[in-house]
């Protein structure tokens, strides 16, 4: 296996390519199927939403498309490498220097300060002056003031704000959003989210996002509808116009 | 500091419950552990000196043949290192100021004691003084009582035999004095360098020459090796072990502290492995949020490795903190209470199975959890994961078992304990198991309401699984717990009932068959009366059924018993404190039959129906073995190997009559007017000897108590362990139930009754299970006798319910002061 951290992309390759993905999982008596035969190819910084109901298998496809699981079947191609032929720890290693993620809950280690937590992936990467960058980011979001705080000191949309300067820090190719909004009230979600494009936008990331909010979903270049774990793209006159 | 760095620091980890509960764990588990060790191996020593002490030295050699040793054994022994001293011990008159009296002389050298001090008084009215000699050449110091009786003062001259001494000194108390029946008149101590002046000592002259030794335990072993083979049968070797009076005490006392070395082992694994379990269950979302970010399972084993590691420094590090305190403590108490200087002697040595422990602890409890952690998918970061089975935990729990008694064994080195203790949990478990069933069947039929009994029983069952793991552990620390306090009671019991207060603290020897009764009513009328009088005949076991009784016992089973005269009794009743152990006690008008002592029956392979002969003078009696019967050696009673029926061989013989009674210290001076009544009977006095064994013991039940008082502390971190685990759940359900609109006090009554309950089936099975080893212990290690202890059984389960229902009432406490809002929220 090549390393994965020197591997050179390829701007012609599709940042994410899925083929004919199918997921079960067993239970005591039957095999539940979450997903059935989903395709997709995601190019280089287009901004994706996958929208579905609660239940629908959009997270399970959202943690199979970051490799945080491998599928029953089909592959997952993700900037050139096939995820479901790596182990563990080389998904964990393509994650550390190409993949970033931001959560619902947010996902922040209580015990650390936001400037801490920001720290993290970029100590955890290799990456020089990780303090420094780390501050650069909080800046970036708006919460200079408060580097020293932890988790319990924020509020919701504050440390949703700190999760994705984590994302971002350590510059990922891709960057994968569950719910990003979905704890936080209409005014601060739209703060939160207005954020995340804005950065996506600067950094030139492809953002792959799960929701259930139709009005966020918008925001995004393409978007895909998820339902009983099938998979669909409504017709190109159907996508929204990006909004910026 | 690096935020990667900060993961992994101590002070971080502080700050959570379950790390601070693996800390003091281990902390507490190292601090028992080394604190004991440490001590025992301090109380070791000291007690062996002390013992030495009584010998005034480290072994004897005692010629009763009145011949001095060849000089060239002396020399022997001192070209291999040994400190040596000698002395000659022999009964004579002396003259006064118109006064004789009959003394026991003790003549000694420069070197004189070797181990422990004489104190004497320059003056009646001087301080006591403790000096590591005797008195020098040309002077003589003289029990105090003596004095008094030959009506002399200091600086007066003394004559022993032909030769005139000053008296310079009040002997008040000599280290190897006491315990000696042949010095049985007043003691005058001496230089050795006078004896020959004196003329005293003659052919045939009853002399004893008592060679001393002192050094290191190896070199006095060689030099034993080198000398055994040129040793006549007179020649009595006498090392610390043997006959020190209260070792089975001591004994006790050291299986005690390894009892509670040992427990506290077990209650501090407990400990770590439920908090380290609750510690590896709340880092699951950060070891999948760091897989997310990309750390491999390696990474993941290593940081928590690392971290164990740094525990096991840190835990290392403060119970020794916290042990080298308390050991100095210990040891400081135990230097006031026998009034010496403790040598310090750090034992390096004693800090290893402490250490062991804390390395045990850590990877046999506390690892095999965090080490499943490597397992945790990353997927957790979206989505919870079904947690562990418990079918995971089953390899832990067998890894856990067996380090732990390996960890118990490798210390007490009892195999009696571990089985006691591994049946006693046995016994629980197997009780437990019955009442989780019945837990499961009554409790099932029982449905929810606004009732508090209701809510705390439908809680029992809704957690049952919980509960029984609960019940589990509690009952596992209250046995353990139970088991050291039941031991330590009966322990303190016994010797209390070995040494009361009263204890005969004075012999009186040498009574002629005619005085006894004056001797008697003497006693009576002073308010001393004095206990059983046994007559007492000066005799030689010589034969073993009709053979020479040194032919028919082989070389290494040669018994101090038959090197010197025994003191053989009549008696028609057999004392209290003996037993027999085979045959039957004479019946009344028996005059036919002997009864022998049981530990030298053994060595000398006698059985009932054995037939003893005895030389007595020139007298020779023969008598059939009738019974076998133990002796409290340690009564401070006369105590015989040999005793006769009335009227049976003995009658007839020259006896004298023996004591002994208490006389309280501030009495002392009636045996002024005793002596004077009757200058023939020796007094012997061993008060001080009774003293100083009540202070050891004393002085040991303080240690033993702050033993207890650790290990009761491991226990307390053990039951806040195992609550805390709980806490987040129950903390949750409570704001629920606010937040449902329960009432406060519904809410408080019912997780008090339940956790009462809790807190009552622990202890009833806790104590039903230390009764179990209790048993088993009494048996096989403290040799004492099993009593049920109902009073302890009745308090232990309503106290720990009642601990119980207030460790419930504390852990609600949030509950009740928080708005269930923000309650919900700081759960979340």
């Amino acid at each position: 296996m090549s390393d994965l951290s020197d591997h050179k992309p390829d701007s012609q390759r599709p940042m994410l390519k899925v083929s004919n993905l199918t997921h079960r999982v067993s239970l005591e008596t039957d095999t539940l199927t979450i997903l059935q035969g989903v395709s997709l190819e995601i190019n280089r910084g287009e901004s994706v939403a996958i929208v579905g109901r609660s239940g629908s298998g959009k997270t399970t496809l959202l943690g199979l498309l970051a490799g945080l699981d491998t599928p029953s079947d089909g592959t997952v191609e993700l900037d050139g490498a096939v995820i479901s032929q790596l182990s563990e720890d080389e998904r964990a290693k393509l994650r550390s220097r190409r993949v970033g993620f931001v959560f619902q809950s947010f996902q922040l280690l209580p015990a650390l300060t936001a400037l801490e937590n920001v720290m993290l992936p970029l100590e955890l990467g290799g990456f020089d002056s990780p303090k420094a960058k780390a501050r650069e980011l909080l800046e970036r979001v708006g919460l200079g003031e408060r580097l020293y705080h932890t988790p319990r000191q924020l509020s919701g949309g504050e440390q949703q704000r700190v999760a994705i300067a984590r994302a971002f820090a350590s510059e990922p190719a891709i960057l994968f959003a569950d719910e990003p909004t979905g704890n936080l009230d209409n005014r601060t979600g739209a703060d939160v989210s207005d954020l995340l494009m804005a950065l996506n936008r600067e950094q030139g990331t492809t953002l792959v996002m799960v929701t259930h909010d139709e009005r966020l979903a918008a925001r995004c270049g393409r978007h895909f509808n998820i339902e009983a774990g099938i998979l669909t793209e409504p017709s190109a006159a159907a996508q929204p116009e990006a909004v910026n | 500091m690096a935020a990667s760095k900060k993961l992994m620091s101590v002070k971080r980890d502080w700050r959570e419950r379950d790390v601070r509960v693996v800390l003091s764990a281990l902390i507490i588990a190292v601090a028992t552990v080394a604190t004991i060790a440490l001590f025992a191996s301090q109380l070791q020593r000291t007690l062996v000196s002390s013992a030495s002490s009584f010998l005034a030295a480290d072994r004897q050699l005692e010629a009763e043949n009145g011949r001095p040793i060849p000089e060239s054994w002396m020399q022997e022994a001192e070209q291999r290192g040994l400190g040596t001293a000698r002395m000659v011990e022999f009964s004579t008159m002396v003259y006064g100021a118109g006064n004789f009296q009959l003394v026991s002389v003790k003549a000694v050298n420069d070197h004189y004691p070797l181990r422990g001090e004489v104190e004497y008084q320059q003056g009646t009215d001087e301080p006591r003084q403790t000096v590591a000699h005797g008195p020098a050449p040309g002077e003589v110091w003289l029990n105090p009582r003596l004095l008094r009786l030959l009506e002399l003062g200091i600086g007066d001259s003394l004559e022993v035999g032909n030769h005139e001494l000053t008296i310079s000194g009040l002997l008040v108390r000599e280290p190897d004095g006491g315990f000696r029946m042949s010095s049985l008149a007043p003691r005058v101590m001496m230089h050795v360098d006078d004896v020959a002046a004196t003329d005293v000592i003659q052919e045939g002259s009853r002399v004893e020459y008592v060679y001393l030794f002192a050094g290191e335990e190896a070199a006095l072993n060689d030099y034993y090796r080198w000398l055994q083979p040129q040793l006549e049968p007179s020649h009595e070797w006498e090392g610390v072990r043997d006959g020190e009076t209260f070792s089975r005490s001591l004994d006790r006392a050291e299986r005690f502290l390894l009892l509670g070395g040992s427990l506290a082992v077990m209650l501090a694994a407990v400990a770590v492995a439920v908090a380290s379990r609750q510690y590896a269950l709340s880092q699951r979302d950060t070891v999948a949020l760091l897989k997310t970010l990309g750390v491999s399972s390696q990474g993941i084993g290593r940081l928590y490795l690392r971290r164990l590691a740094l525990w096991g420094i840190v835990g290392a590090i403060g119970g020794l903190v916290v042990a080298l305190p308390l050991y100095w403590l210990l040891s400081s108490v135990l230097g006031d209470v026998l009034g010496r200087q403790i040598d310090y002697q750090f034992d390096p040595n004693a800090l290893a199975p402490a250490l062991l422990t804390a390395l045990v602890s850590l990877f046999a409890f506390a690892y095999p959890p965090i080490r499943r952690l490597r397992n945790v998918p990353a997927m957790r970061v979206l989505r919870s994961q079904p947690g562990e089975s418990g079918r995971e935990a089953i390899p832990d729990l067998v890894i856990a078992v067996v380090a732990i008694f390996g960890l118990v064994w490798l210390y007490a080195r009892e195999v009696s304990l571990v089985l006691s203790l591994l049946g006693g949990l046995a016994l629980l478990l197997g009780t437990l198991a019955l009442l989780g069933w019945l837990m499961v069947t009554t409790l099932r039929r029982i449905s929810g309401g606004g009732n508090a009994w209701r809510l705390a029983l439908v809680g029992l069952y809704r957690h049952r699984r919980a509960s029984l793991s609960q019940i589990a552990v509690f009952a596992m620390t209250l046995m353990l717990a139970a088991t050291l306090i039941l031991v330590r009671t009966s322990l303190l019991d016994d010797w209390q009932a070995q040494l009361p207060e009263d204890t005969p603290n004075h012999f009186l020897i040498n009574i002629a068959p005619q005085a006894v009764d004056e001797v008697d009513e003497f006693w009576a009328e002073r308010g001393h009366p004095l206990e059983q009088l046994y007559p007492m005949v000066r005799g030689r076991l010589t034969e073993l059924n009709g053979q020479p009784v040194k032919e028919a016992v082989t070389k290494e089973e040669r018994v101090g018993a038959l090197n010197r005269e025994l003191n053989l009794t009549w008696m028609e009743e057999l004392p209290d404190d003996n037993g027999i152990v085979a045959g039957e006690w004479f019946s009344e008008g028996q005059t036919d039959g002997v009864s022998i002592e049981s530990e030298l029956a053994g060595k000398l392979g006698v059985e009932v129906g054995d037939e003893l002969g005895f030389t007595i003078g020139s007298e020779k009696v023969t008598e059939t073995v009738t019974s076998i019967r133990t002796v409290q050696w340690d009564s401070m009673k006369p105590n015989f190997y040999m005793a006769f029926p009335p009227g049976g061989g003995l009658e007839n013989m020259p006896a004298t009559w023996i004591t002994a009674f208490y006389l309280p210290a501030d009495m002392k001076g009636q045996l002024n007017d005793f002596s004077r009544r009757f200058p023939t009977v020796s007094v012997l006095e061993i008060d001080h000897v009774i003293e100083r064994i009540q202070e050891i013991v004393q002085q040991v039940t303080q240690a033993i108590e702050a033993i207890l008082a650790l290990i009761l502390a491991a226990a307390l971190v053990v039951m806040a362990a195992v609550v805390s685990a709980t806490m987040q759940d129950r903390q949750r359900e409570g704001a629920l139930l606010r937040t449902l609109g329960g009432r406060q006090s519904l809410l408080v009554r019912s997780t008090m009754l339940e956790f009462a309950l809790l807190g009552f089936f622990a202890g009833v099975l806790g104590v039903a299970a230390a009764e179990g080893a209790v048993w088993a212990l009494q048996f096989r290690m403290f040799e004492g006798e099993f009593r049920w202890h109902w009073q302890a059984i009745l308090p232990i389960p309503l106290i720990s319910a009642l601990v119980l229902a207030l460790f419930g009432r504390w852990q609600l406490k949030p509950v009740l002061s928080v708005s269930p809002m923000l309650l919900l929220r700081r759960l979340e």
